[in-house]
C-alpha cells in the first residue's frame, strides 16, 4: 500500500449525515481515500453513476428506499454492476459479518477505522489507477 | 361229685372173710338188676378209707363182722365214711346191734346176711345211690343258687306276703350299706328307700301277688335314704310255695345308671345335634343307596312341602320332584356312590315344590358303615340364588363399569392430550409473540442506538488521526472509545437475546461439543485452571443445535474460568441417569419436563471459584443480571443460556458448592 498510489473513490450511503460527514473526514485524513456522501437512498445509483467509485457502502435501514433495492439497482446497471457493495448497517451484530446479506458482505455498526480499511482493500484492487 | 347211671353202681366191698366176699359178689351181680362194678375190696375198715381216698366210689358195703372192734372210734370212722358215700352194713345176728348203732351214725341201712335175699339188699342199694344221687343233686342245686347270689352283680331278694326281706344277696346287702344279709331280714323297703319309692314297690308286689303275675324289666328310679340315687331295672315274681301256693315275691334288678346317664347324654346329644340341623338354613339329609331319604331337616322337609320327617322318610326324589329334576339329582349322586368319593360344592340348578327355579351349592359325601361299605349318602345344600343373581348382576355392573371407565379414561385422555397440545401451543404462541416484540423493539433500539455510536465512534476515530495529541487528550479518547465499545456490547447482547429462536436439530455427541468449546475458551485462561472432564463415553447422541448449544457451552465455562481469577479446577462430567424423585436433582427445575423413571442425560460443570451470593442465586438468569463488576459483562449470557436450553427442552440450575464455586447441572431429554 504505497502513499503515491492515487486514493481510491468512496461512496458512502447513509440517511445519517452525522455518520457519513465524520467518516468522510476520517477516510479522507488518511490521504488514501476520496469519499463521497449521499443521504438520500433514492438518488444512490445516479450519485454512482455519476462518481463511478471503486466501492460503495452501504447502509440498509433509510427511508423511501431499503439498501437491498439500491443495491439491486447498482447491480442491475452494467456499467455500475463490478462495482463492490459492502453494507454498513446497525441491525447485525457484528459477530455476524463473517456471513453476508443477500450475498454481499456487510460491516456492522458502530465500526472502526481500522475495520473499515481492512474491508475497503479486501474488495478493491490494490493500488488500482482510475 | 360222684355220678353214675342209676342202673349202675360202682361199689366197695370191705369183707375181711374172702369166702363171703365171693358169695356176695356172686349174689349181686346175679340176683340183683343193677351192672355192679367191683370197684376194690377191702379187707378192713382203714384199708377201705383209703381206697375211697383214690378211687370214685357209688356205694360200700361193709360186713360189720370185719370191723375188729366195736368200740367208739370204729363208729367216728364209719360216720366220716357215710358222710362221703352211703354205706351199708351187713350184719349177722351177732353185730345186729353193732350195725344199728352204725346206721345211727349215719350208715344208709343194716341188713341182716342171714335173711339176706336178692330183693332186700338190691332195694337197699338202690334206695341208698338215690339218695345220694339227689343229695349230690340237691347240693348242687343248693351250691349254684348260692353261686348265684353271692357273685351275681344284680340285686335279687325275696320277700314275705308282708314284703318283708326273708333273703337277699351280697349285691343288695352291699347296696343297703349292710355288713351281713340278715341284717336286712324282716326288715321291709321302707327301712331303706325313701317312703314314695317304698310305697311303690309295696303296690308293685301286692300287684304281682294279687294278680300272679310279673313285672318284667321296669325301670325305677332308686331313691335311697342316704340320699343316693339310682336308676334301675327290675323283675319282680311272684315266689310260690311247693304246692303253687303265692308266699311272696322274689325279684332281681339291675344298675342301668350308668346306661340311663349314658342314654340321657345320648338324647341330649341327639337333641343338640337335631337341633343344630333343624335350625340351619342349608338343607341336609341323608339318602340310602336307592335314594329313599332316611334322615333330613327341616328346611329340607318344608322346601319338599313335607310337614315332617315322616313325610319324607323312604320316600325318594321321584316322590316330591318331576321325574327329569330327580333323575338330575339321582346322576349327580351316582358317582358319588360308586366311588365314594365326595362332591364338594358343586352348584346344582333345580325347581322347588312351588315351581321356582333356585341354585344350591351342593356337597354330597358317601355315608359310609363301620366296615367301610356305602350305605348311601349325606348330602348339604345351600341356598346361593340371591348370591348367584347377585353375582350376575355386580358382573353386569361390573362390564358397563368397565366400559365406562374405559370411555371417561380414553375422554380424559384425549382431553388431556388436547389440553397438554394447547397449552404447548399458546406456549409457543405467547413466546413466539413475545420473542416477536423483543426482536422488534431491540432491533429498533439497536438501529437508533447504533447510528450515534457509529457517530461517535467515527468521530474518536477521526480525532485520532489528529497529528500529536497530549497526553491527557489520547486518554479522554480511549476512555470514551471504551465506553461506545461498552454501549455497543449491550446491543449485541440484547439482540442475542432476542434472535428468533428457532433450532436447528442436529444428532450431536455432547462431549465432542465440550471439547470444542473447551478449546475456545482457553484463551480467557489468566490463571492457572485444571480442566477435569469425566465424560461417559456411552453417552448417547442428542437433539442439539451446535451453534447455540456451542454458545451455552462457552458461556458457562468462560463465567466459570471468570470466577476462578486465581486458579482452581474446572470438573466436568456428563452421564446418563433414570430420574427417581427421591431426593431428587429434578427438585426446583421444570418438574413438568421430566417425568419420574424417564432416562436423561446430565451435563455438569463444577469450578472452584467465588460461588454465587445467595441471594442473588434466584436472579441469575434475568436479563441484565451480573455479579461481574460494571463493564465486565453485559448481564445478558445467562438469560441467553436459559433460553438457548429452554428451546432445547432441556432444563439448567445454578447453585453453590459445599466447598466453595458454583455447579451448573443440564439435564436433557433421551
Amino acid at each position: 500500500m504505497s502513499p503515491m498510489s492515487s486514493p481510491k473513490r468512496i461512496l458512502i450511503v447513509d440517511d445519517e449525515s452525522g455518520f457519513t460527514r465524520l467518516l468522510k473526514l476520517t477516510l479522507e485524513k488518511t490521504g488514501r481515500y476520496i469519499v463521497r456522501e449521499e443521504n438520500d437512498g433514492t438518488r444512490a445509483w445516479s450519485t454512482a453513476s455519476e462518481f463511478r467509485p471503486e466501492i460503495i457502502f452501504l447502509d440498509i435501514v433509510m427511508p423511501e428506499i431499503d439498501g437491498g433495492d439500491v443495491a439491486q439497482q447498482i447491480r442491475a446497471d452494467s456499467a455500475l454492476r463490478h462495482i463492490p457493495i459492502v453494507f454498513l448497517t446497525a441491525i447485525v451484530a457484528e459477530q455476524e459479518t463473517r456471513s453476508t446479506i443477500g450475498g454481499f458482505p456487510f460491516l456492522a455498526k458502530p465500526v472502526g477505522l481500522a475495520a473499515l480499511m481492512e474491508c475497503i482493500e479486501q474488495h478493491t484492487a490494490p493500488g488500482s489507477v482510475e | 361229685m360222684l355220678t353214675s347211671s342209676p342202673d349202675s353202681a360202682r361199689i366197695l366191698l370191705i369183707e375181711s372173710d374172702p369166702q363171703e366176699s365171693v358169695r356176695l359178689r356172686h349174689f349181686l351181680e346175679h340176683q340183683s338188676r343193677l351192672e355192679i362194678q367191683w370197684v376194690a375190696d377191702a379187707q378192713s375198715l382203714e384199708e377201705g378209707a383209703q381206697f375211697l381216698n383214690q378211687l370214685e366210689v357209688d356205694a360200700v358195703l361193709l360186713d360189720a363182722n370185719s370191723l375188729s372192734e366195736p368200740n367208739a372210734e370204729t363208729l367216728i370212722a364209719v360216720h366220716r365214711l357215710s358222710n362221703e358215700v352211703p354205706v351199708i352194713v351187713l350184719a349177722s345176728p351177732r353185730t345186729e346191734e353193732f350195725a344199728r348203732q352204725l346206721v345211727q351214725m349215719g350208715a344208709e341201712a343194716s341188713i341182716l346176711k342171714r335173711i339176706e335175699d336178692g330183693d332186700e339188699l338190691s332195694c337197699a342199694l338202690r334206695a341208698a345211690l338215690d339218695r345220694a344221687r339227689h343229695q349230690a343233686e340237691f347240693e348242687s342245686e343248693r351250691a349254684f343258687l348260692g353261686t348265684l347270689l353271692e357273685n351275681i352283680p344284680d340285686r335279687i331278694y325275696f320277700k314275705d306276703e308282708q314284703s318283708r326281706f326273708i333273703r337277699i344277696n351280697r349285691a343288695l346287702m352291699e347296696r343297703f350299706g349292710l355288713s351281713r344279709p340278715e341284717d336286712a331280714y324282716g326288715k321291709t323297703d321302707a327301712d331303706f328307700f325313701t317312703p314314695e319309692r317304698a310305697r311303690e314297690t309295696l303296690l308293685d308286689e301286692q300287684m304281682v301277688m294279687i294278680t300272679g303275675q310279673p313285672i318284667l324289666n321296669k325301670v325305677e328310679s332308686e331313691n335311697l335314704q342316704d340320699g343316693s340315687f339310682g336308676w334301675c331295672l327290675t323283675t319282680k315274681l311272684p315266689l310260690r310255695n311247693r304246692r303253687g301256693r303265692i308266699i311272696g315275691t322274689c325279684g332281681i334288678s339291675r344298675e342301668i345308671t350308668s346306661l340311663k346317664q349314658m342314654e340321657a347324654a345320648l338324647e341330649t346329644e341327639r337333641n343338640l345335634l337335631r337341633a343344630v340341623i333343624d335350625h340351619l338354613p342349608d338343607h341336609i339329609f341323608l339318602k340310602d343307596f336307592e335314594g329313599r331319604y332316611v334322615l333330613d331337616n327341616v328346611a329340607h322337609q318344608r322346601w319338599l312341602g313335607a310337614r315332617a320327617q315322616a313325610d319324607v322318610a323312604g320316600r325318594t326324589a321321584f316322590d316330591f320332584f318331576p321325574e327329569e329334576t330327580a333323575m338330575r339329582f339321582r346322576e349327580a349322586d351316582e358317582p358319588v356312590l360308586r366311588t365314594g368319593e365326595p362332591l364338594l360344592n358343586f352348584e346344582e340348578r333345580s325347581v322347588d315344590a312351588a315351581g321356582q327355579s333356585r341354585w344350591a351349592l351342593v356337597t354330597k359325601v358317601p355315608w359310609r358303615a363301620d366296615d367301610g361299605r356305602i350305605l348311601g349318602l349325606v348330602c348339604m345344600k345351600r341356598n346361593i340364588t340371591e348370591q348367584k343373581l347377585a353375582e350376575a348382576k355386580l358382573k353386569q355392573a361390573n362390564l358397563e363399569l368397565a366400559a365406562s371407565r374405559e370411555e371417561v379414561l380414553s375422554a380424559m385422555a384425549e382431553l388431556q392430550a388436547a389440553h397438554t397440545q394447547l397449552r404447548e401451543m399458546q406456549q409457543q404462541l405467547i413466546e413466539a409473540e413475545k420473542m416477536k416484540l423483543i426482536g422488534r423493539v431491540t432491533a429498533g433500539i439497536a438501529h437508533e442506538v447504533k447510528n450515534p455510536l457509529a457517530i461517535v465512534k467515527m468521530g474518536l476515530e477521526f480525532w485520532r488521526q489528529q497529528p500529536a495529541p497530549d497526553e491527557s487528550c489520547q486518554l479522554v479518547l480511549r476512555e470514551m472509545q471504551d465506553a461506545v465499545n461498552r454501549a455497543d456490547n449491550v446491543i449485541l447482547g440484547l439482540l442475542d437475546f432476542s434472535k428468533p429462536s428457532r433450532l436447528e436439530t442436529r444428532r450431536e455427541n455432547l462431549n465432542a461439543m465440550i471439547h470444542r468449546a473447551l478449546g475456545s475458551v482457553r484463551v480467557e485462561m489468566r490463571a492457572p485452571v485444571e480442566i477435569v472432564p469425566q465424560l461417559d463415553p456411552h453417552l448417547p447422541l442428542l437433539a442439539l443445535d451446535a451453534e447455540k448449544m456451542n454458545q451455552v457451552l462457552v458461556n458457562l465455562f468462560t463465567n466459570s474460568i471468570h470466577a476462578m481469577s486465581e486458579g482452581g479446577t474446572l470438573g466436568i462430567r456428563t452421564y446418563t441417569e433414570q430420574l427417581t424423585g427421591v431426593g431428587q436433582n429434578i427438585a426446583g427445575q421444570k418438574s413438568e419436563s421430566f417425568r419420574i423413571g424417564q432416562s436423561i442425560a446430565v451435563l455438569e460443570i463444577e469450578d472452584t471459584g467465588h460461588g454465587i451470593p445467595e441471594d442473588k442465586l434466584s436472579k441469575i438468569f434475568e436479563p441484565f443480571f451480573t455479579t461481574k463488576p460494571t463493564g465486565k459483562g453485559t448481564g445478558l449470557g445467562l438469560s441467553v443460556v436459559k433460553t438457548i436450553v429452554d428451546l432445547h427442552g432441556a432444563t439448567i440450575s445454578i447453585r453453590n458448592r459445599i466447598g466453595g464455586g458454583a455447579i451448573a447441572t443440564l439435564m436433557f431429554p433421551l
